[in-house]
């Protein structure tokens, strides 16, 4: 059952439908969550997306594709749960724990890796919001460009420049090195 | 070099790190269910179905209510006397509240929000991408407009009351700056709505780049948000007029 399937029959009321499209979607939810800012409420911010999602399924067009559709949702939904409070929106993940997989032979290699990636989740972090949302949702979510726009809700404009910026900031905060 | 992005080894580098990056993920066959579960309709036991989604909403109002009032209190106590400065932000319902410690300076040149044309009341729900709402208290308005790529509609009484309704998204579209009187709470059919007494300083926020853009000097407002729908209510005159009508949207 594909997306197109799966939302014509959870149109027609069809629960089991709508509980696969739930399934399908639910990591890459949560990861939007989590990274634009829900923290320890992803999961109440996840859930009420997708509750909300299906009471406003008949504005969905039918002839876009669904995942920008949702995850603008979710943004949204992750803004009002947590921005609402007054504080920054922050960049609520971490670096996994788990040993470094590129260079098991080569202990300092993938220490100096390690180290990399820290100090380039560092730099994220302290983007200018604006920034930080747009890095985030091109290369941690790995949304195209008019996704992002659709996401975020700016011009496509506003997304090549922001991001621009905030790649540009990056590169001045953690230099030209490669891992 | 020429063709080369001066950005493609940093962009390689940021989506090589997205791998490592540790997010909450339950068992999506567990969403699933507990989404459905919230959707489910029982006509055995209404109440009993209905409860957890409601008790999650109370909560969620409750920490917007707490957060607005714990703000407040900070403001009030902790704040010499003199110049306005915003000591607090808030978003609620796509509307940033720029709480200061006392009474801001006036918009005294109105300017439209960006985009605004008049159209015909009955072709406002074809020119804007959410689904328009009108108050039955209020009935047709006498004139309607059309903002910025049909993100807001807005619908115009006689007797300045104004009622604008946008899509809610992640930014912001207004801004309000207060002084007091504070916010205060009233229900309006089951939300939380926010009833912002005195005369304030609005502004819109532009999508473009983030600027905020003084509009004009606003009435006291209700603002609320139902679905993913915020709506501010000016011009109604009081709390309890403005609550009347937000009530009756259909």
């Amino acid at each position: 059952m594909d997306d197109d399937e799966a939302i014509r029959r959870s149109l027609a009321g069809d629960l089991s439908a709508y509980e696969a499209l739930v399934a399908r979607y639910s990591a890459l939810a949560h990861r939007t969550a989590a990274m634009l800012g829900a923290g320890d409420e992803a999961e109440d911010v996840v859930q009420e997306a997708f509750v909300k999602a299906f009471r406003h399924l008949s504005s969905f067009r039918r002839d876009a594709p669904f995942r920008p559709w949702l995850l603008r949702i979710v943004a949204n939904e992750t803004h009002n749960l947590t921005r609402s409070r007054g504080r920054r929106s922050e960049l609520a993940v971490r670096l996994t724990a788990t040993a470094d997989v590129t260079a098991p032979d080569d202990p300092a290699g993938s220490a100096v890796a390690t180290d990399r990636r820290a100090r380039l989740l560092e730099a994220v972090r302290h983007l200018p919001e604006r920034e930080r949302q747009a890095v985030v949702c091109r290369y941690f979510l790995q949304l195209s460009e008019a996704e992002t726009a659709q996401v975020l809700d700016w011009p496509l404009g506003t997304v090549k420049s922001t991001t621009h910026r905030g790649l540009a900031r990056l590169r001045e905060e953690v230099g030209n090195e490669l891992a | 070099m020429s063709s080369h992005d001066p950005f493609d080894d940093l962009t390689a580098e940021l989506t090589a790190l997205a791998d490592f990056l540790d997010v909450p993920n339950p068992p999506p066959d567990d969403v699933a269910a507990t989404v459905r579960a919230r959707l489910e309709p029982t006509p055995a036991t209404p109440e009993a179905s209905r409860r957890p989604p409601a008790q999650r909403r109370r909560r969620a109002r409750w920490r917007i209510v707490t957060a607005i009032v714990l703000v407040v209190i900070a403001i009030t106590a902790a704040t010499p006397q003199g110049r306005a400065a915003v000591r607090a932000i808030l978003h609620y319902a796509s509307i940033e509240l720029r709480l200061s410690d006392s009474t801001p300076r006036p918009v005294t040149t109105p300017t439209p929000l960006p985009g605004e044309h008049s159209v015909a009341p009955a072709d406002l729900a074809k020119q804007v991408k959410f689904p328009i709402k009108t108050p039955t208290a209020l009935g047709t308005p006498e004139r309607a407009t059309v903002s910025d790529n049909g993100r807001v509609a807005s619908m115009f009484w006689p007797g300045g009351i104004r009622l604008d309704q946008f899509a809610g998204t992640p930014s912001p579209y207004f801004f309000k700056t207060l002084g007091p009187p504070w916010p205060e709470d009233v229900q309006v059919a089951g939300v939380t709505a926010w009833w912002l007494g005195g005369s304030h300083p609005l502004g819109y926020i532009k999508r473009e780049d983030g600027t905020s853009v003084p509009l004009r000097q606003a009435e006291p407002t209700l603002i609320w948000q139902s679905g993913t729908t915020g709506y501010r209510l000016e011009g109604a005159g009081t709390k309890e007029h403005a609550a009347e009508i937000a009530a009756s949207l259909r």
